[in-house]
């Protein structure tokens, strides 16, 4: 099937950008990487009148990441990039493996981390971990720039808080806690780069032997990326031993919402994500462990 | 033995593989003609409906549309791959009256671009009436099912039954007896290129049509008959095929309504199906309800089987009466069963039709059967390798009635793969969660039985042969990908000791090549197209040899030879000339007129199904997640027997690709299918292995010398489709304790099913 | 409207006019008539489409033609653009029998030169993870990979 037809603007910079979204109204859809957008659009499940596209820019797709300034993330930057970056995969580690595992190479090479938020699918394997680290969206409408918490930011499949003039320009992770560690696991019937059927997201900050923060975010499991607090909870303060951390798992299979889909089974999806959960807090403790 | 062949055995490349490497071949939707039209169809978009109206109005005035038709247009003839029975052909190419399946064809367009003709399509209104529709074989044979089609008020379109010795007594003289249901589901051939066609008409009013297809002669005699017209009035063409693996084998509506929509415009029209029409749509390979009950001796020895399979056909029998035949005949192969019977019944639901697919029949039946073997295996205490060497097929084994076995390297096979995987040793010793299970297969070498009605023989070859030490062969035979066209080269550079370079190949065009071959299915074209061409093959030796004889006055006893570029007598080598030389004489004693010779092949005196079977054993090595049930293969070990290697590095690629398909149908394919409607529409759904799934393998080919077939060659790399998803389910219990008797081997069937 | 773009495919300039809608892979395919670039699905999951742009491998499928205007595009066409000798890629592909149906094989060559470019000595890993996004549904890709590690010895390093 060919795409729906549309018009197409490029603007060059982000306020030109939100003024055309203005302008055309009802209909207007922005588009980064486009590797969603067109397949839904070719699928007929969008039917835009016009397309907003974002690659022309400039300076949208940087990349900046420092132990102090944290890490920020341009709307354009590519999910390749984000994966290949040394001070992403020093600092952020699990940032670096949640675009990794992000559907197949040349998919990373066209796709953005903004846009897989954006497109706020419940299986978005970017969400997790920026909503661990406690990620924070920069976002230009009219009214000029705002900046939101991630966490909140999804409202169910497809829809986010973003209102239809607005453009998310840039994601901000604060720096890495000290002594804390992060980890993306997520789980398919096929291989590593698949769409994923259970995902799992934590930070773990550590003092002395006792956990002191916990954040677990699971993905696929309901219609947004879900938090597991009862689950956190059962950890901060606590010593995160293995008992512990399988606990902590079986509790955040309970806070999950899945659903039976052609991917998994609600029942299987909650089984795995008890043990996806305690592996990738003994990944993120061991992690915590190794910067003393 | 080390010189007997220069050119078979070797790894020769493709002879289409630089084409393909520079992306210079041209596969059908590649195609471009002047004023051509592009095509699309309308599909029901309900399991099982009476058409009350159809109105195409809106859609012929659309701007840029030149052709809407539906089946009122058509001359309204049923059409099927089983000719020799027609009431088993119960297609139309449009439908008339009734859809019966979500996706089943009503309507076509054609239009000035892609964009037109799909809009057009919006515009089409159809008024069904629903009709109660059937979506499982306990469904459609329950008394109060809504029949399909009116022939069959049953829903079983066909059945198929074997029976030899005594069934009965055979369970009564058993020490241990199980009974077994197994189920199997629906897969895709997946093939990388989507169907397409183009067709032209010509001032006459004749078609030619470029089509991806594996069969080109079935589509010429369908398309005629479809279309009320001469079969040699219709002209196809295969371009490079992007494979098949045996979806690409009937004539499709897009071929019909390409041809009939030409011929109504006079312009050429073109259909090219996406990838959702493919998977939601699209051939599949059948998914059965098999049970199978087995008795042998204490000591192993087999005694009786009898099996009863249902095939969930879909709307149409579309290939299934033959996988209907073919599992029969292979829930009793590979072992001695001096009893047997089978009842296999090909049922209709609404769904998208079941058809031929890589090993048609084979894998499904054997499944059951490996698996029911190695359950046997372990409640008799014998090792499942044992177990299979005592009971397994040999050299000249007869089957009552069915076949001989001409060759068979099977022991042998099963010997090789215990050897190469450390059988005794990992089945012995293994930790929890990792396990190694065997399953094994045997395949036809092409059919024998003339469903198709042809009036050709069943392979044809032409050899022309030029002074300049040229050939140029012409064969109906469809290279699709799986390398025949190399194949028949080399068979043919061996015969006339000639060179790869020196052969020219025109190949799978009805009007060019001779009549006929009935395509590229049931792995036939290597022994029986080789057969044709070796047969052509001789007959410009036999005249080369005469001519080269009368020159040197050679005494009649001298044995001549064809080798490196000359023709020679045997013995004295000094006493020939090249073949450029010979072919040039020869001519000029025929005074001008080329040589030219025909070969055919047609399989006679073979029994019911096959001239030659191969053989082969596989071990699979798993390692089972045992919290998650992730399944993954660290190493496959395969030893087959397909007679003479002709190009051990096709026969790989072969090997490695039915792994390939095999593993995605133990572990990772399905088409889900929700009251009729096939769920998964893209490949992220439908989920074929990736590379780095891929497991590592050895293989080793147990050469045996098949005599029915050209140099000793047979089968290979369609049977290997069989034995891979019961060695994996065997591997994943011996893993687990979890034994999977419903494919595919899911990570939740595991954890549901995993022994503590 | 359409939209006046130039494209530059394997050193060419293309200066055309195109509807907003039209992907990269149709107007490779219809408009410059560059048919070695295949469609195989639509939505990025068989790679079958995959060229490079400025040496990224992308899918065609799902780029906008109006998006690459000024931008440099490779396809299997431009790999060996004398036509007199294959590049290394191609060679090893025809001799290691990484070949049957052929289709899957322009997707495949252009992933090979992405990764051999970045990475000249790669793994078995690497390589299988960097043609992981492009399905083969002949070879079970082993004669592939295989080929990609000689094309990695075949080809020089750049000085």
């Amino acid at each position: 099937m060919t795409l729906s037809k549309f018009d197409y603007y490029g603007p060059k910079t982000v306020a030109e950008a939100v003024g055309l979204l203005g302008e055309i109204g009802e209909g207007a859809k922005v588009m980064a990487g486009g590797t969603d957008v067109l397949v839904r659009i070719r699928h007929r499940m969008l039917k835009p009148r016009a397309v907003v596209g974002l690659k022309r820019i400039e300076g949208l797709n940087g990349i900046s990441c420092g132990p102090k300034r944290g890490l920020s993330v341009g709307a354009t930057a590519l999910l390749a990039d984000v994966a290949a970056h040394r001070g992403i995969r020093r600092l952020y580690p699990g940032i670096a493996e949640a675009a990794l595992g992000t559907a197949n190479v040349q998919v990373r090479n066209m796709a953005t981390l903004a846009g897989n938020l954006c497109n706020a699918s419940p299986a978005a394997d970017n969400a997790p971990t920026l909503l661990a680290l406690n990620a924070e969206l920069t976002i230009q409408g009219p009214g000029g720039e705002r900046k939101r918490p991630l966490e909140g930011f999804f409202k169910g499949p497809g829809v986010t808080d973003l209102a239809p003039e607005e453009v998310v320009t840039a994601i901000f992770v604060p720096p890495p806690a000290e002594r804390s560690g992060t980890a993306y696991l997520h789980l398919s019937a096929r291989g590593k780069h698949d769409c994923t059927a259970v995902g799992v997201g934590v930070m773990l900050a550590m003092a002395g032997r006792k956990c002191r923060d916990a954040r677990i975010f699971i993905s696929a499991c309901g219609p947004t990326p879900l938090r597991a607090p009862q689950a956190e909870q059962m950890l901060i303060g606590q010593v995160p031993t293995d008992k512990r951390m399988a606990e902590a798992g079986v509790r955040a299979s309970g806070e999950a919402l899945p659903i039976c889909d052609i991917r998994a089974s609600a029942d299987y999806r909650c089984r795995v994500l008890g043990v996806l959960t305690r592996r990738a807090l003994q990944a993120a403790r061991d992690r915590a462990a190794k910067k003393g | 033995m080390e010189d007997r062949y220069s050119i078979i055995g070797k790894d020769v490349p493709r002879n289409d593989a630089v084409a393909k490497a520079t992306g210079a071949a041209a596969y059908t939707d590649d195609m471009k003609l002047p004023g051509m039209l592009h095509g699309k169809l309308l599909r029901s978009p309900l399991p099982h409906a009476r058409i009350r109206r159809i109105d195409t109005s809106r859609a012929e005035r659309l701007p840029g549309v030149k052709c809407v038709i539906t089946g009122e247009d058509t001359p309204k003839v049923k059409y099927g791959n089983w000719r020799l029975f027609p009431t088993t052909q119960d297609e139309y190419p449009l439908a008339v009256d009734k859809v019966r399946f979500i996706g089943d064809e009503v309507a076509a367009v054609a239009a000035v671009d892609v964009d037109t003709a799909l809009e057009a399509l919006e515009l089409i209104r159809v008024e069904y009436e629903e009709l109660p529709a059937v979506f499982d074989v306990d469904a459609a044979l329950a008394k109060t099912a809504p029949a399909l089609h009116e022939a069959s008020p049953t829903n079983i379109s066909i059945d198929r039954k074997i029976s030899y010795g005594d069934v009965e007594r055979g369970f009564s003289a058993s020490d241990y007896v199980r009974e077994d249901t197994f189920t199997v589901h629906a897969v895709s051939p997946g093939y990388m290129e989507p169907c397409s066609s183009l067709a032209l008409c010509d001032l006459d009013g004749r078609i030619t049509l470029w089509t991806s297809t594996q069969t080109p002669y079935i589509v010429q005699c369908l398309l005629a008959s479809t279309l009320g017209m001469r079969e040699n009035d219709i002209r196809v063409i295969k371009p490079f095929v992007g494979g098949g693996f045996g979806g690409k084998m009937e004539l499709r509506p897009w071929e019909f309504c390409a041809a009939f929509m030409a011929r109504r415009t006079g312009r050429p029209v073109k259909f090219t199906l996406t990838r959702q029409e493919e998977l939601c749509y699209g051939r599949r390979r059948h998914p059965m309800k098999l049970w199978s009950k087995v008795g042998f001796k204490k000591d192993g020895t087999l005694v009786a089987k009898d099996l009863k399979i249902l095939l969930d056909g879909g709307a149409y029998n579309a290939m299934g009466p033959t996988a209907t035949f073919l599992c029969g005949n292979f829930g009793a192969m590979l072992y001695r069963y001096p009893n047997y019977r089978f009842l296999g019944e090909h049922v209709y639901t609404n769904k998208a039709p079941a058809s031929a697919m890589r090993g048609f029949g084979a894998p499904q039946s054997l499944f059951a059967a490996e698996t029911q073997m190695n359950m046997a295996a372990e409640e008799l205490g014998i090792d499942p390798i044992e177990l299979r060497i005592k009971n397994a097929m040999v050299t000249g084994d007869e089957i009552p009635g069915v076949a001989t076995i001409s060759s068979c390297g099977f022991i042998e096979s099963l010997q090789e793969a215990a050897k190469m995987s450390g059988w005794k040793r990992k089945r012995k010793n293994f930790k929890a969660g990792r396990g190694i299970g065997v399953g094994c297969y045997s395949f036809i070498s092409g059919g024998v039985f003339n469903w198709f009605n042809t009036q050709y023989p069943f392979s044809a070859a032409e050899v022309r042969a030029f002074a300049d030490g040229t050939v140029h062969l012409l064969t109906m035979a469809s290279d699709i990908g799986q390398g025949s066209d190399t194949v028949l080269k080399q068979i043919l550079a061996e015969e006339l000791g000639l060179g790869m370079e020196d052969i020219r190949i025109t190949s799978a065009d009805t009007a060019m090549t001779p009549q006929a071959d009935l395509g590229t299915w049931g792995s036939r074209v290597t022994l029986m197209g080789g057969g044709a061409v070796q047969n052509a093959a001789r007959k410009i030796k036999e005249e080369l040899f005469g001519t080269v004889s009368a020159r040197f006055d050679l005494n009649v006893i001298f044995e001549m030879e064809c080798r490196n570029g000359r023709v020679y007598a045997k013995g004295k080598p000094e006493r020939g000339m090249t073949f450029g030389e010979a072919v040039a004489l020869a001519q000029k004693a025929r005074r001008g007129e080329p040589l030219v010779a025909r070969g055919y092949y047609t399989p006679r005196d073979k029994g019911l199904v096959t001239p030659a079977f191969s053989f082969g054993a596989q071990v699979a090595e798993v390692e089972v997640d045992r919290e998650t049930g992730i399944v993954s293969v660290k190493k496959m070990w395969t030893a087959h027997d397909c007679g003479t290697v002709i190009n051990p590095m096709a026969v790989e690629g072969q090997l490695e690709g039915s792994i390939h398909m095999g593993l995605g149908y133990a572990l990772s394919e399905e088409l889900q299918v929700e009251n009729g409607r096939t769920m998964n529409n893209t490949f992220l759904d439908y989920k074929m292995f990736t590379a780095e799934d891929m497991p590592p393998g050895e293989s080793v080919c147990i050469e045996t010398y098949e005599p029915e077939g050209p140099m000793g060659a047979k089968e290979a790399g369609e049977g290997l489709a069989s034995p891979t998803a019961p060695a994996v389910a065997e591997a994943v219990y011996h893993a687990t304790g979890y034994r999977c008797k419903d494919l595919p081997i899911t990570p939740e069937k595991i954890l549901k099913g995993m022994k503590k | 409207m359409k939209h006046e773009i130039t494209l530059h495919v394997n050193g060419d300039e293309y200066p055309i006019a195109v509807d907003p809608w039209r992907t990269l892979n149709e107007v490779l395919r219809e408009d410059l008539n560059l048919t070695g670039t295949k469609f195989g699905c639509g939505s990025g999951d068989c790679g079958a489409c995959t060229v490079l742009v400025e040496g990224r491998s992308v899918n065609s499928c799902l780029t906008l033609a109006v998006e690459m205007d000024g931008r440099e595009i490779t396809t299997v066409e431009g790999l060996a653009p004398s036509g007199e000798r294959l590049h290394p890629i191609q060679e090893a592909f025809v001799e290691r029998g990484a070949i049957q149906c052929g289709f899957c094989t322009p997707g495949m060559e252009l992933s090979a030169l992405h990764l051999l470019e970045k990475n000249p000595k790669p793994t078995e890993a690497e390589i299988r993870s960097a043609i992981s996004g492009n399905l083969c549904r002949c070879t079970g890709y082993n004669k592939i990979v295989e080929a990609v590690a000689d094309a990695a010895g075949r080809m020089k390093p750049k000085k």
